[in-house]
């Protein structure tokens, strides 16, 4: 507890550095929150190749920002707001493909992936499945209006309470539960209308 | 109940077991066992994500990072030379023009007099007078009224001393 005040300290003291203007204060926290925004970052834009860079992008646009971080929330979860917009102008300018591998399936195939969905997945899949099922999702998110995917990935992925969400996306707890199933439901509803669409593209 | 609240249930229990009624409603309603299919698709490929390898960033990524920002903490100004001088021109050329309209605009007689079409035609012509005639001997000439009076005429006297 007391490590753990004295590490909340030495931050509040990299932070105010920072916002003098120190860089070389600046590399603590990159260090301490680093691996936190690059699983962000993986799970918002889901290619590996731009997670780097577009964390860099993140961190510089932090600290030109960080005199305007008031303590009111914690620094993670300010980074994180940060992350989540930036990730957010980068993918309003990327055209996502509108083909899923899902669909190319015969429709045998779609229902053994079904059927095998309800059990535990990544022990029954085999690498090929494991990567449709992958890529079906990763469409339907991109598919998603943007604040649904938002939360869809703040909750599903990245594993943050509500709590959090609400602190990342400056809403109220309330209204991320209720947005949260809404956004679920929307999916499923457009997984219903795409399929509608596909019935006569499955092999 | 109706398909709508299981696909409410459903969802609520998205992680969870399924009460009794959501299940016999599910096995008799083919649009919701669909639905409920779906979810668990859906829920697999989330939960496939989530177990996929982190993305770790490259050995030395905090301090290059740390280098690139005092590189650019030390010549910030080129941006903000141009972002400066950019917003200054903006705000200049905004108060040209409306200059420019309120000229244009204003009544071309009367005590604020605009720049109108005539005083420009009458400027026109001025000019290209003076530019033929540089000492205004053709508007002398023209004006029979006007060059006796104020001319001053050269006395010519033939005095034999």
């Amino acid at each position: 507890m007391e490590n753990s005040g004295a590490q909340v300290a030495q931050e509040i003291q990299w932070i105010k550095r920072a916002q003098q203007g120190d860089s070389e204060a600046f590399g603590p926290l990159v260090q301490k929150h680093q691996q936190r925004v690059f699983s962000l970052v993986y799970h918002l834009v889901r290619r590996r190749d731009e997670v780097e860079d577009l964390a860099q992008e993140i961190f510089i646009k932090a600290f030109r920002a960080v005199r305007s971080y008031n303590f009111q929330s914690s620094f993670a979860t300010w980074l994180s707001r940060i992350a989540t917009n930036h990730c957010y102008d980068y993918l309003r300018h990327e055209r996502a493909s509108r083909v899923s591998f899902y669909w190319q399936m015969g429709e045998n195939s779609q229902q053994e992936l079904e059927a095998n969905a309800e059990s535990q997945p990544e022990e029954v899949l085999d690498h090929e499945e494991q990567t449709v099922l992958k890529d079906l999702v990763n469409k339907l998110l991109d598919r998603a209006p943007e604040d649904d995917r938002k939360i869809l990935v703040l909750k599903e992925l990245q594993d943050y309470s509500v709590e959090e969400i609400a602190e990342t996306l400056k809403l109220k707890p309330t209204t991320v539960k209720v947005r949260l199933h809404r956004a679920r439901k929307r999916m499923l509803e457009d997984l219903r209308h795409w399929r509608e669409e596909n019935k006569g593209h499955a092999l | 109940m109706r398909c709508e609240d299981i696909r409410d249930r459903l969802d609520v229990i998205w992680d969870g077991q399924q009460p009794l009624e959501v299940l016999e409603h599910v096995r008799q309603c083919a649009s919701c066992a669909q639905y409920q299919r779906d979810l668990r698709l859906v829920r697999a490929g989330f939960h496939l994500w989530k177990r996929e390898e982190p993305v770790e960033p490259s050995l030395g990524f905090a301090e290059r990072l740390v280098r690139r920002l005092s590189e650019l903490s030390k010549a910030p100004s080129v941006s903000d030379f141009f972002e400066r001088v950019g917003r200054r021109f903006v705000y200049a050329t905004l108060v040209l023009t409306l200059l420019v309209l309120l000229a244009l605009a204003l009544p071309s007689t009367g005590p604020v007099r605009g720049l109108g079409a005539a005083d420009i035609q009458i400027s026109a012509q001025e000019a290209s007078l003076a530019y033929s005639d540089p000492i205004g001997e053709a508007g002398v000439q023209e004006s029979s009224d006007a060059a006796p009076v104020d001319a001053p005429v050269p006395a010519i006297t033939n005095e034999v001393k």
